[in-house]
């Protein structure tokens, strides 16, 4: 015989429909979405990787300054290291030939006229000539006539030949013996001393690339750099995502993720470098799937930077200057991370030695596990997830405290049922198990239904927020086994453990004190003591201590609720805030960083900019793991944090720093020290990312600079601490544009714009989702608090029934049981806003530990207001709805007993 | 009829330390042969419903023993105690304690489900007079009809022993002599012993054994050779 308790379950579903369907209502709605997130970061990050082999992505690539001779890829291709040294001696000796060349051909002639010259002289003597006029004649008619047969018989002296000969040999030991006393210093350069270097072979093919200007809406500015491929490349392909490749010369595709932002579609005319061209198609670069124009970009830009294809054609016709870039692909690919890095900088210690020996500059080297292009969308993916994750599992638990108050509630009721089953031979397991059906049977339903609904509706609202930020392919549908463990699995077991633990302490008294009502383990010998208040008043306070339970969940999801609004509120006012502090996060107007000191003539790069100061900069790394922030340690990336050490001019007029700082004393940032708490007189120790080397510093004092993790010291400082030569520089500060500074010695220009751009684009990319995440959190705190207050009216309702009896108006009862949820729904919605904020300011600090940089939690006090108000707003229409079912509670529930 | 097939041995219980100590049972000892219909009578606090719980294992004497069949309740676990209880004991109380959500039917089935050898369910709604009202849900029957639901609930297990405490408590003189009826019928029907806890004198008239007791002890067990059919009794 089944159990026949089973069918109470139906029933009771039935009975308290309104209550399960916003349970189940809720469940599906945060398992669905967070299913859907899950499936379609899988579902993005398997055509993600898909897309690596099928639209051959490089393991990295490289720019040189001009075309690169076959002989010079076949050397690249080897992966092994030129010779170097031989170079600079080949190099030396052809330098010191020609200039040893050069001297004697010049002393043989000065020898030579000194000789005419004296000869002629002594004859003007002899014959008595004494004019100077008619000796310079003299020997200029004696030059004419016999300084290239002097010339010839002073070569062909065995004198001059022995004196040729050992200028050579000089020269030629001085070249050996100057590249022997450098070799050290070289090899150090280009880091060739490594004995644990082995060769990295590779494939290369050319990739060249040109940055031409967009003009999107031809209105004759420029909106966008756009950088174009040439269509028919075999490497680094793109995906296409709606129409097709260029196929004549006056068509293009460009980025499907650009193309959106900036409203453009297929069919449209954009100008490229002042020429019109049809889009024919929206792509995915596969190594771009950020538009992030340089590796070294804060943020990505979407609006204002585009990857595009064209025919070779039209490629070729192009006029800007041509990039001569190269992807490489290892022979053996890397088997990890660690061994990517390895072989990224074994290969680019290889490259550095064959751009030296073939005299062709190395301009860029990004391998792919490093590009930002490549890898931010994919590590953001991840990380959303697992925010999303922990979001779901602390509100699965919220239900699952809510269902077991519910429980225990209906177990307080059904005491003497209880009472009487268990008597009568029912084991305490069974009706574990008959209690425990109901949260069970709800969460398999939300799952089920959540997890349809992952894989279908909110799947591709996961992928259409992805797409919104970032420039993907076409998601392939995956089954994802992790959604289903992150989203039924793990649900069931947080809401099968809580409510285990819950019922199973609640059915632990014995059968007697069921059937007496008897259900607290110990009993208070005295009743709590009330002041002499109004009857009114202690009757409140009275129905406040009775709930303490339910308060303390109603509690705990008023500060989830209003953590999750202050998140939301936030996140738009730190963006806002960012963007609106970006004038004061720059230096100064325009921030040049220069390709070296010197031009390539070796003249010190000047301007007449009158605005203009010099600075230096060097990054250097701080170990996260080291710093004094240790209740983190183990938390984030564990990577290292970069900094930028600056250099900076006496009385500078754009950071003032005191004079006289001592070596090895450095000012930090307030980002840097907000990030680290850092504080006076802690000692830093930061250390070259690629070398063995470290340095300390005692910090002074700080700068106010929240826009990088960055440390100050005099210009002098800087360059005894780094070595540099004195006088030696990285750029320029300046508060007008610098025009008298040639481009190619240029490197980067940061300017405000470069900043707000962040913004701009972290708000196109999250602000709409943010917006929908406020309302969600509005609607999840009515509903949280929904269920809360109709059970704390479900367990009075006896006791609401037999007010009514004794003549209390509804209004009355609704104070009664009304106001006390209103005050503490009220009172710790303030206390959250302020708990939220901080916890808030925490989580937020926590989670840029992970990242690199700075970047203030902030909140407008308007918005501080707001997230109250909403949250309030929502409880007002519960209390509404409260007020109703206090109204329909009918009288008899006191006179019956229907046990 | 066997012979003592219940047996309480110097059954001491008593509730709070110290002054507030309060003896309940001190010292009680009778036994109930099998299929008897043994009544517990005595005013309020005597000692009685403690008497009935501990022999239903629901509750603990501090000395003493209850044997059933020869098994003594202090040598068995808590499980062992639920076995028992499932097995051989079908309770009725004072307040009827029914399933709210379930109809008379599936009230009774609750009983019925615990037992190995439960008796037909339809046959026991008809045997309470039930049948007009088995789909009916507790709310919709009076205190009478939900006392008869409670009574099939625990008879449908066919239990060795029905334990009865204070079953008409709450019900008019009419509906009581009709519940006692039933009670009477399940014992000559089912042959359960029954062992009912009241304090109504009147309902020893048709018991075969009654046990007074009075401030925890056992002041009269008396077998009533002369007993009397439940509806006729008076009071």
């Amino acid at each position: 015989m089944r159990n026949p308790l089973v069918k109470r379950i139906p029933k009771e579903l039935a009975s308290d429909w309104h209550k399960y369907l916003v349970i189940i209502l809720f469940m599906v709605g945060m398992i669905g979405v967070i299913s859907g997130m899950y499936v379609g970061r899988d579902s993005m990050i398997a055509a993600i990787k898909a897309g690596k082999e099928e639209l051959n992505l490089e393991d990295g690539c490289f720019e040189l300054s001009h075309k690169a001779s076959d002989e010079m890829l076949d050397s690249i291709c080897t992966g092994g290291m030129a010779d170097v040294k031989q170079y600079f001696i080949d190099e030396g000796m052809k330098e010191a030939d020609e200039k040893v060349e050069e001297e004697i051909e010049k002393e043989l002639r000065s020898t030579v006229e000194e000789a005419i010259e004296d000869g002629v002289r002594a004859q003007c003597e002899a014959y008595g000539i004494t004019d100077e006029a008619m000796i310079q004649e003299q020997i200029k008619t004696a030059m004419d006539e016999n300084f290239d047969s002097a010339l010839d018989e002073a070569r062909d002296s065995d004198e001059f030949k022995k004196a040729v000969n050992e200028a050579y040999e000089e020269a030629h030991k001085e070249v050996l013996k100057a590249v022997d006393e450098e070799w050290e210093d070289i090899a150090e350069e280009y880091k060739l001393n490594d004995p644990g270097f082995s060769p990295v072979p590779v494939k290369v093919f050319e990739h060249f690339y040109r940055n031409e200007s967009e003009d999107n809406n031809n209105d004759g500015t420029e909106d966008a750099t756009v950088r174009i491929f040439k269509s028919d490349s075999t490497v680094d392909m793109a995906s296409v995502i709606v129409g097709r490749v260029p196929e004549n010369k006056n068509e293009i595709a460009l980025d499907r993720n650009h193309a959106e932002t900036v409203g453009v579609s297929v069919g449209d005319n954009v100008r490229i470098s002042g020429k019109e061209f049809e889009v024919t198609g929206l792509v995915s670069f596969v190594n771009y799937l950020t538009m992030h124009e340089s590796n070294t970009d804060l943020m990505f830009d979407a609006f204002g930077f585009d990857v595009a294809m064209v025919t070779p054609e039209a490629f070729d016709e192009l006029p800007s200057r041509l990039h001569y870039n190269y992807s490489f692909f290892y022979e053996s690919e890397p088997a990890d991370k660690a061994a990517q890095k390895d072989t990224s900088e074994a290969f680019l210690k290889a490259l550095i030695t064959q751009s030296v020996v073939y005299d062709n500059e190395l301009k860029d080297y990004l391998p792919t596990y490093l590009s930002q292009a490549r890898n931010f969308a994919i590590s953001d993916i991840d990380g959303d997830s697992t925010g999303t994750g922990i979001f779901c599992y602390i509100l699965i638990a919220v239900i699952a405290f809510i269902f077991a108050i519910t429980i225990s509630n209906t177990i307080d009721k059904e005491a003497s049922v209880i009472g009487t089953l268990r008597a009568s031979g029912y084991s305490k397991g069974e009706l574990i198990v008959h209690y425990m059906s109901m949260p069970f049977i709800v969460t398999i339903a939300g799952a089920v239904i959540g997890n349809a609904l992952g894989y279908t509706a909110f799947r591709g609202m996961a992928v259409n927020l992805y797409y919104n930020t970032y420039s993907l392919p076409t998601p392939r549908l995956v089954w994802s086994p992790s959604a289903l463990v992150k989203t039924t699995v793990i649900p069931l077991l947080l809401m099968f453990l809580i409510n285990l633990f819950i019922i199973v302490k609640k059915l632990q008294l014995s059968p007697l004190k069921f059937l007496r009502h008897d259900l607290t383990k110990s009993r208070r010998t005295k009743a709590r003591r009330i002041p002499a208040w109004s009857f009114l008043r202690r009757f409140r306070i009275r129905v406040l201590f009775q709930n303490m339970p339910n308060y303390a969940v109603l509690i705990f999801g008023v500060i989830l609720s209003e953590l999750m609004l202050c998140f939301a509120f936030g996140l738009t006012d730190s963006l806002v805030n960012y963007g609106d502090k970006a004038p004061e996060m720059v230096f100064a107007e325009y921030q040049y960083m220069l390709m070296g000191y010197k031009d390539k003539d070796g003249n010190v790069i000047e301007t007449d900019e009158n605005t203009a100061e010099r600075f230096s900069c060097h990054s250097l790394m701080y170990p996260k793991q080291k710093s004094d922030f240790s209740r983190f340690e183990g938390m984030g990336s564990g990577g290292d944090e970069s900094i930028t050490v600056y250099g900076i001019a006496d009385n500078s007029q754009y950071i003032s720093l005191p004079a006289d700082v001592p070596e090895g004393s450095v000012f930090a940032s307030t980002a840097f020290r907000d990030k680290f708490y850092l504080k006076e007189g802690d000692v830093l120790s930061l250390h070259e990312e690629y070398e063995n080397k470290s340095y300390e510093f005692t910090i002074k004092g700080f700068v106010d600079y929240d826009g990088g993790i960055a440390v100050f010291m005099s210009n002098e400082n800087f360059n005894k601490t780094f070595d540099k030569k004195s006088g030696e520089f990285s750029g320029y500060f300046s508060r007008n544009e610098i025009t008298d500074i040639d481009e190619q010695d240029i490197a980067t220009v940061i300017t405000v714009e470069d900043i707000s751009k962040v913004t701009t684009q972290l708000m196109h990319s999250v602000g709409g989702f943010i917006e929908i995440f406020k309302y969600a959190m509005i609607i999840l705190a009515a509903a949280l608090i929904y269920l809360l207050a109709k059970i704390i009216i479900e367990r009075n309702e006896h006791s609401i029934s037999m007010v009514k009896i004794l003549g209390f108006k509804n209004g009355e009862i609704g104070s009664l049981y009304i106001i006390p949820t209103a005050i503490v729904v009220v009172l710790f919605t303030l206390i959250s806003l302020v708990v939220g904020y901080f916890l808030m300011l925490w989580i937020f600090h926590a989670f840029l530990l992970q990242m690199d940089g700075y970047f203030a939690f902030y909140m407008k006090p308007l918005s501080m207001v707001l997230s109250v108000l909403y949250l309030l707003v929502g409880y007002a229409f519960v209390s509404m709805i409260d007020f109703f079912r206090i109204k329909k509670i009918p009288m008899d529930v006191a006179l019956k007993n229907v046990e | 009829m066997a012979e003592n097939f219940l047996e309480i041995k110097d059954l001491m219980k008593s509730f709070g330390t110290g002054e507030a100590k309060q003896e309940v049972l001190r010292g009680m000892n009778f036994t109930v042969n099998k299929g008897e219909f043994c009544v517990l009578l005595g005013p309020s606090g005597s000692g009685k419903s403690t008497l009935l719980n501990i022999i239903g294992g629901i509750d603990t004497p501090d000395s003493g023993f209850v044997s059933i069949n020869g098994d003594k309740l202090e040598d068995m676990d808590e499980k062992q105690l639920t076995i028992y209880r499932r097995k051989h004991l079908g309770y009725v109380f004072q307040m009827y304690n029914l399933i709210p959500n379930l109809n008379v039917k599936e009230n009774i089935e609750v009983g019925a489900y615990l037992s190995d050898k439960p008796l037909d369910v339809e046959e026991v709604i008809t045997t309470l007079g039930l049948q007009d009202h088995k789909y009916k849900y507790p709310n919709q029957l009076s205190g009478g009809q939900q006392q008869r639901v409670s009574i099939g609930r625990a008879v449908v297990k066919n239990p060795d022993i029905l334990m009865c405490d204070e079953p008409t408590g709450a019900l008019d003189y009419k509906t009581s002599k009709e519940i006692l009826a039933l009670i009477e019928d399940c014992n000559k029907k089912y042959g359960s012993t029954i062992i009912m806890v009241t304090h109504n004198e009147a309902i020893k008239y048709m018991a075969d054994h009654v046990i007074k007791l009075r401030d925890g002890i056992v002041r009269h067990n008396d077998i009533n050779d002369k007993k009397i059919p439940a509806s006729e009794l008076e009071w």
